[in-house]
């Protein structure tokens, strides 16, 4: 049975304590940020006369008081506080510090603006047509897709729709900084990337790295969303505390943090299929198109993500994928879990579905025939990447069995021809999902083990826990290796002062760099520790140093070869065969010993006390980086990924042919996890990231007005799954897989992977609709999120002209 | 008179000036009693991660005897005047954790821990509940409907509903053995006894005894705002669209909390929550009582008002087109005395409704419909639970005879097609005159014109309004 999350107690009792939940300090104060409500638009006049009369209001800053104002995780772009122009509704115009939140609320409604107009861009279209992009489109491409086009049997062209999509974490963002001696600022903040937090306060600040020290606890949720989204607000809260000399807490209410920050980027996609009768797909030319929203952000490699993904789990031939990333004025879009991958994959789904439907062919056998296979070199990507460790073929076939689908696609057909008041459809899609940041430098990781004299670890790494349980995976890493349950250690709370030059706990990657971080740091205390052991079992225990050492009667135990070899294998090369072993010495139970002592066991304490005594250090820094990525962005080739994790979803939906509204009858995920940590938390992560990924396919509706002003910013307006939205039948199950060699420990990352099997649902939509008459020689276009509204248009198109 | 609010926290008697009575609960329990178990997200009551429970011992009726899960960040201090309140930083007893927590932790039921304290204390309620019924076992639907109110946005809730089922009834005690003790119960039978005013400069509530008494007030400080049970209000309050400055509140008037019967007539006092007229409407008009199923969650149905739901007037609102279509009394006190409004001339414009100033409504009462009536209640939305309604839609048919051919009576009323919940005069004629649907349909749009906005445009609104109005016939005409 896997063990909770490590602090689940506190979860369920209250105590895990989270930004607001900090005590106030005496003289704290708190901040508010006043925004724009245009799209874009010059400041003509700014007041904040009747703000700074307000008792209790002590200070207002703008983006003047920071030295330097510019602030982006790829492209130094975005104003943390607009000045002069604001280029989104949304957009931080001015913090408000006052005594009280609710003073500081109050008091941002009496700030007098006035704005000129610009012409603002809203859509991607009217980016297009303004030629308004964030960097010139890019291109990965294999064989030659004109030709194979134009000798295809048959050929589609067709589009995509796909809308934003709202992290919705439960804990706004949030930060406190507290001012400290001689110019120093301490900030913590609910952030999934420490490191550019205290970057971007120092340099934001005017201070250097070593006058900032960011500290991340726990988030109440990220799912990319503070990844590089809470740096700004942290740079606010420490401004105000710099200034001011006094600490100051920012948690944004959570109308505020919807209006204000960016979503999962809008995506509108093109392309053309060349396929031939049987279904298999000659040729594929797909243009993407993404609304990058203000600023560059990580738009950019979201979308280098997203043609990355656009093959998902097919073999294409000729395949060519351009990437327009456009600049408009909506709020600056962001991560969100999946990054570009759903956006990719939804696409090719549809090209599957469409060409199924115009085939009148089941799309299961559509994707079946395209499907990566080790056979006839059908496992290289476009990107040039072999598919190694290829289990979809396997997926898909247990799949398809254990839930019945066949069967039940014939029942389905079978229910819609009835005259019911609900038609349903049925999909099942695979997903392949590459594992590493694109980015190579980003594929590094640190971490620092200490144990304790009472035989107790404390573990510090650059992952930051977002509910994802990275760390209790990290503690059961480190202490299953040294034969320890797993309440021995604990994970402190993420410091840049004790991991720095860390990545953001993001592309799924946290335990794979974290954890093997970790892992080789414990093993490198573990090795002066089987040494000792060795050591000690021909040295009698009254001579041990515990008895002897205040007196120095005893020589000191010297290790004759303290550090670990990089080359050696156990430093971590095969991670497969699990812990590591040194002197021979075993690690099980809390003790250590040789086997051909069998009955000389040395407890864990004994041992690390003896290693103290003996001037043996107990604590040690390890480094990790992930090997064999070369991926040339600049030609799109090469290796992007370590390995890819690969599942599979079925989903059954009904939808109400009176008002448009979906319910999911049965869902049924098969995920390829390698050899899980911590397989509770593995499940955990599917069932969410499915439900999130059907929020998004289906009930969650980002509404804008005129000037892109966000108006579903609270969950009255903006629905994300409830309780009742879960499938009826909800069947989680893991693939069997061992041989996974590598990643940590044969495991595979899941953090992103299962959202994109929600697009089954989004087909599974679609294939209920392509049921009706009128959709006999056309494939529904119904675009992401299929709200009830758009199901019901898509179900009766021509009784809503009547009245438009 | 006392002067200030009383309550039971966490077993400890406790009591609140204008200072904390002003500030909403959730905001009170972290900021001056340092309880930050519970959290506050939308500040809304959409979300249930605030959810802490209440029992209000010595109001008349059912739901008075359990504590009952309840949003603390919409609820104001001062309307816990007369309560016993238990957090989630009290849950667990020297140490050992609560069932349902521990069913939390062994099901992993938390992840990022944020809305976890809400989940364990909607799920405690329902334990609670389910301890005063004597039930052995949750099943999995009572265990969804329990969690209606709580949004969780990392585990998919599959492992909570996992928690909830392996919930061991038998290893729980009711709450009320740990923080309701016989001297509690007395001292605030005392405090529901005696009027209140807590008010400093900034704030004033007033909680009289008597009706005459809350009417004198009304008269005197017409800016007064009738705190129902705050769902509305207090959201206007926390988005600072408006502040809270002078408050009625009326829960220490017992006669309010009547619900009864009379040859016929159901009789729903202003205090009566939408929880307890559930309860009550099962027996009395099951349709309305299903219909309440997908209404609201069971936080806001705990705290929420029957005729606070009417009052607000909100165009989509969910029981006024019920109300319209049972043809129901609005029952109202005023310094002129008492009079009753029909309901269909009680919303008069946009949030705009017939009570004159310085009258309150004392209740809404309406006719059991007759048996052989076909009443139907239908919501559309874009979530099925706890969003609020695209359009609603409200029928009550009686037919001439078997054949269903012939319309003796009718009632149509919808939510969201105009700026008023909105009664279908004109197209129930048409229908008493002839049994013509084609034709009812055509008077039927000619009759409404909704808007477009954030939840739906205007044609869709038109198709599903059409749509839901077809498929009753659909359904009641075999």
């Amino acid at each position: 049975m896997s063990l909770p999350h490590d602090s689940a107690r506190g979860h369920v009792t209250g105590e895990s304590e989270f930004i607001d939940d900090r005590p106030v300090m005496r003289h704290e104060l708190f901040a508010d940020v006043f925004y724009s409500t245009r799209a874009h638009a010059r400041i003509k006049h700014l007041d904040f006369e009747e703000v700074l009369k307000t008792p209790g209001v002590i200070a207002v800053f703008t983006g003047h008081d920071f030295s330097h104002n510019l602030w982006g995780a790829i492209f130094k772009d975005q104003p943390i506080l607009a000045t002069d122009e604001v280029n989104h509704a949304g957009e931080g115009i001015a913090l408000i510090v006052a005594e009280s939140r609710e003073i500081a609320q109050r008091a941002k409604r009496k700030v007098v603006i006035e704005y000129t107009d610009l012409e603002g861009i809203l859509s991607i279209d009217a980016a297009k047509r303004a030629k308004s992009f964030i960097i010139p489109a890019r291109k990965i491409e294999r064989g030659n897709v004109e030709t194979a086009l134009a000798a295809s049997p048959l050929r589609l062209n067709s589009t995509i729709k796909i809308q934003g999509h709202d992290h919705f974490y439960l804990e706004s963002q949030a930060s406190v900084a507290y001012p400290l001696e001689d110019g120093q600022i301490e900030v913590h903040s609910s952030s999934q990337h420490p490191t550019e937090t205290q970057h971007v306060v120092a340099h934001a600040l005017g201070l250097q790295d070593k006058d900032v020290v960011c500290i991340v606890k726990r988030m109440g949720g990220g799912f990319g969303g503070k990844e590089s989204q809470a740096a700004p607000f942290a740079a606010m809260a420490a401004l105000a505390a710099l200034k001011l000399r006094r600490p100051v807490r920012l948690c944004l209410t959570k109308d505020d943090d919807m209006i204000m920050t960016g979503k999962r980027n809008p995506f509108e996609n093109e392309y053309a299929v060349g396929f031939d009768s049987d279904g298999r797909i000659h040729a594929l030319d797909v243009r993407l198109f993404s609304d990058a929203g203000a600023y560059a952000d990580l738009s950019t490699s979201i979308m280098e993500r997203a043609m990355l993904h656009t093959d998902n789990a097919y073999f294409i031939p000729h395949m060519r994928v351009v990437g327009q990333v456009c600049r408009t004025h909506n709020h600056s879009h962001t991560a969100f879990r999946g990054f570009g991958g759903p956006k990719g994959v939804a696409t090719v789904e549809k090209v599957i579905e469409e060409i199924a439907h115009f085939l009148n062919k089941d799309p299961m056998d559509v994707r079946r025939l395209n499907l990566y296979a080790e056979e006839g070199g059908k496992d290289i990507t476009h990107y040039g990447q072999k598919v190694e460790n290829n289990t979809l073929g396997r997926l898909l076939s247990e799949l398809e069995a254990s839930c019945n689908y066949r069967q039940r696609r014939s029942e389905v057909q079978a229910w819609n021809s009835g005259n019911e008041s609900t038609i349903r459809g049925i999909s099942l899609t695979p997903v392949k999902f590459g594992i590493s940041f694109t980015t190579r430098f980003l594929n590094q990781g640190n971490a620092f083990v200490i144990i304790h004299t009472d035989g107790t670890l404390q573990i510090s790494t650059g992952a930051t826990e977002m509910g994802q349980g990275v760390n209790a995976r990290i503690a059961e890493l480190v202490t299953s290796e040294l034969g320890l349950p797993r309440q021995t250690a604990r994970v402190m709370p993420t410091r840049t002062d004790k991991n720095a030059n860390t990545s953001p706990t993001a592309a799924s990657s946290g335990t794979d760099l974290n954890g093997a971080a970790a892992l080789l740091a414990v093993r490198k205390i573990k090795k002066r520790l089987s040494e000792l052991a060795l050591k000690l079992i021909d040295i009698p225990p009254e001579k041990w140093a515990s008895k002897t050492a205040g007196l120095g009667s005893e020589p000191e135990v010297d290790l004759e070869d303290p550090y670990l070899n990089e080359n050696d294998p156990n430093a971590g090369a095969d991670w497969v065969s699990g812990t590591a072993t040194y002197f021979g010495i075993c690690f099980e139970g809390g003790e250590a010993f040789h086997p051909s002592h069998p009955k000389k066991r040395i407890t864990f304490g004994s041992l690390v006390l003896e290693a103290y005594l003996n001037r043996i250090s107990l604590s040690d820094y390890a480094f990790y980086k992930i090997p064999g990525i070369e991926f040339n962005k600049l030609t799109g080739q090469g290796n992007a990924f370590l390995y890819f994790t690969q599942g599979a979803a079925c989903t059954e939906v009904a939808l109400d042919r009176d008002t448009g509204e979906v319910k999911v009858l049965r869902t049924d995920i098969l995920m390829d996890l390698g050899r899980p940590v911590n397989e509770a938390l593995d499940l955990g992560q599917i069932s969410g990231a499915y439900i999130q990924g059907l929020g998004w396919c289906t009930t969650e509706n980002l509404v804008y007005d005129q000037q892109g002003l966000l108006l579903t910013h609270a969950p009255s307006t903006y629905k994300i799954p409830n309780i009742q939205d879960t499938p009826r039948t909800f069947n989680i199950n893991l693939l069997k897989n061992d041989e996974n060699y590598a990643n940590v420990r044969g495991t595979k990352a899941v953090g992103e992977p299962p959202l994109l099997l929600a697009v089954s649902a989004w087909t599974a939509i679609n294939d209920a609709l392509r049921h009706l008459p009128h959709y006999r020689k056309s494939y529904p276009m119904v675009r992401i999120p299929a709200t009830a509204e758009n199901i019901l248009r898509a179900i009766a198109p021509q009784r809503f002209e009547s009245w438009e | 008179m006392r002067d200030r609010v009383v309550f039971y926290l966490n077993g400890v008697r406790t009591e609140a000036g204008p200072e904390d009575a002003s500030l909403m609960l959730a905001e009170y329990l972290r900021t001056r009693r340092g309880l930050t178990g519970t959290k506050i997200v939308c500040a809304e009551g959409d979300c249930g991660a605030c959810t802490v429970l209440r029992l209000f011992p010595h109001a008349p009726g059912t739901d008075g005897q359990n504590f009952l899960p309840v949003n603390s960040c919409i609820t104001l201090v001062a309307q816990l005047d007369g309560s016993s309140l238990v957090t989630v930083d009290a849950l667990q007893d020297k140490g050992q954790l609560h069932e349902t927590q521990r069913a939390m932790v062994d099901c992993h039921g938390s992840q990022c821990g944020f809305c976890t304290p809400g989940f364990v204390m909607a799920l405690t309620g329902m334990v609670e509940e389910k301890l005063s019924r004597s039930d052995a076992t949750v099943d999995i639907k009572e265990a969804k409907n329990c969690l209606t109110g709580n949004l969780c946005r990392c585990t998919g809730y599959l492992p909570i509903i996992d928690a909830a089922l392996s919930i061991d009834l038998s290893k729980c005690r009711p709450l009320k053995e740990r923080f309701y003790s016989n001297a509690q119960e007395t001292a605030l039978a005392e405090v529901f006894g005696q009027s209140a005013l807590v008010e400093d400069k900034t704030f004033s509530f007033f909680a009289p005894t008597t009706l005459e008494e809350a009417l004198a007030y009304l008269a005197r400080y017409p800016d007064t705002r009738i705190l129902g049970s705050g769902t509305d209000l207090s959201v206007v309050h926390n988005k600072r669209k408006a502040t809270l400055s002078r408050l009625l509140g009326l829960h220490l008037i017992p006669s309010l909390y009547q619900i009864r019967e009379d040859s016929g007539l159901v009789h729903v006092g202003a205090r009566v929550t939408h929880a307890e007229f559930r309860h009550f409407l099962k027996t009395h008009v099951p349709e309305f009582a299903s219909y309440l199923d997908v209404f609201a969650s069971p936080q806001i149905k705990n705290m929420g008002t029957v005729v606070g739901n009417i009052a607000t007037a909100s165009p989509i609102g969910d029981t006024p087109p019920a109300f319209l279509a049972l043809d129901a009394i609005i029952g109202v006190r005023g310094p002129t005395g008492e009079r009753e409004i029909p309901i269909s001339k009680f919303f008069l414009a946009y949030r705009k409704t017939a009570l004159a100033p310085g009258e309150l409504i004392t209740y809404v009462k309406f006719p059991i419909p007759e048996k052989a009536t076909d009443l139907r209640f239908y919501k559309s939305s874009n979530r099925k639970d706890l969003d609020i309604s695209a359009v609603n839609l409200a029928v009550r048919v009686t037919w001439k005879n078997e054949a269903r051919l012939e319309i003796r009576d009718i009632a149509v009323a919808a939510g969201g097609v105009a700026p008023v919940p909105y009664r279908f005069f004109r197209t129930e004629e048409l229908l008493r005159q002839r049994y013509d649907i084609e034709a009812a349909v055509k008077e039927l749009q000619s009759e409404v014109t909704p808007i477009s906005d954030l939840r739906a445009s205007a044609g869709y609104r038109r198709v599903i309004l059409e749509n839901l109005f077809r498929k009753f016939f659909r359904e009641v005409v075999p």
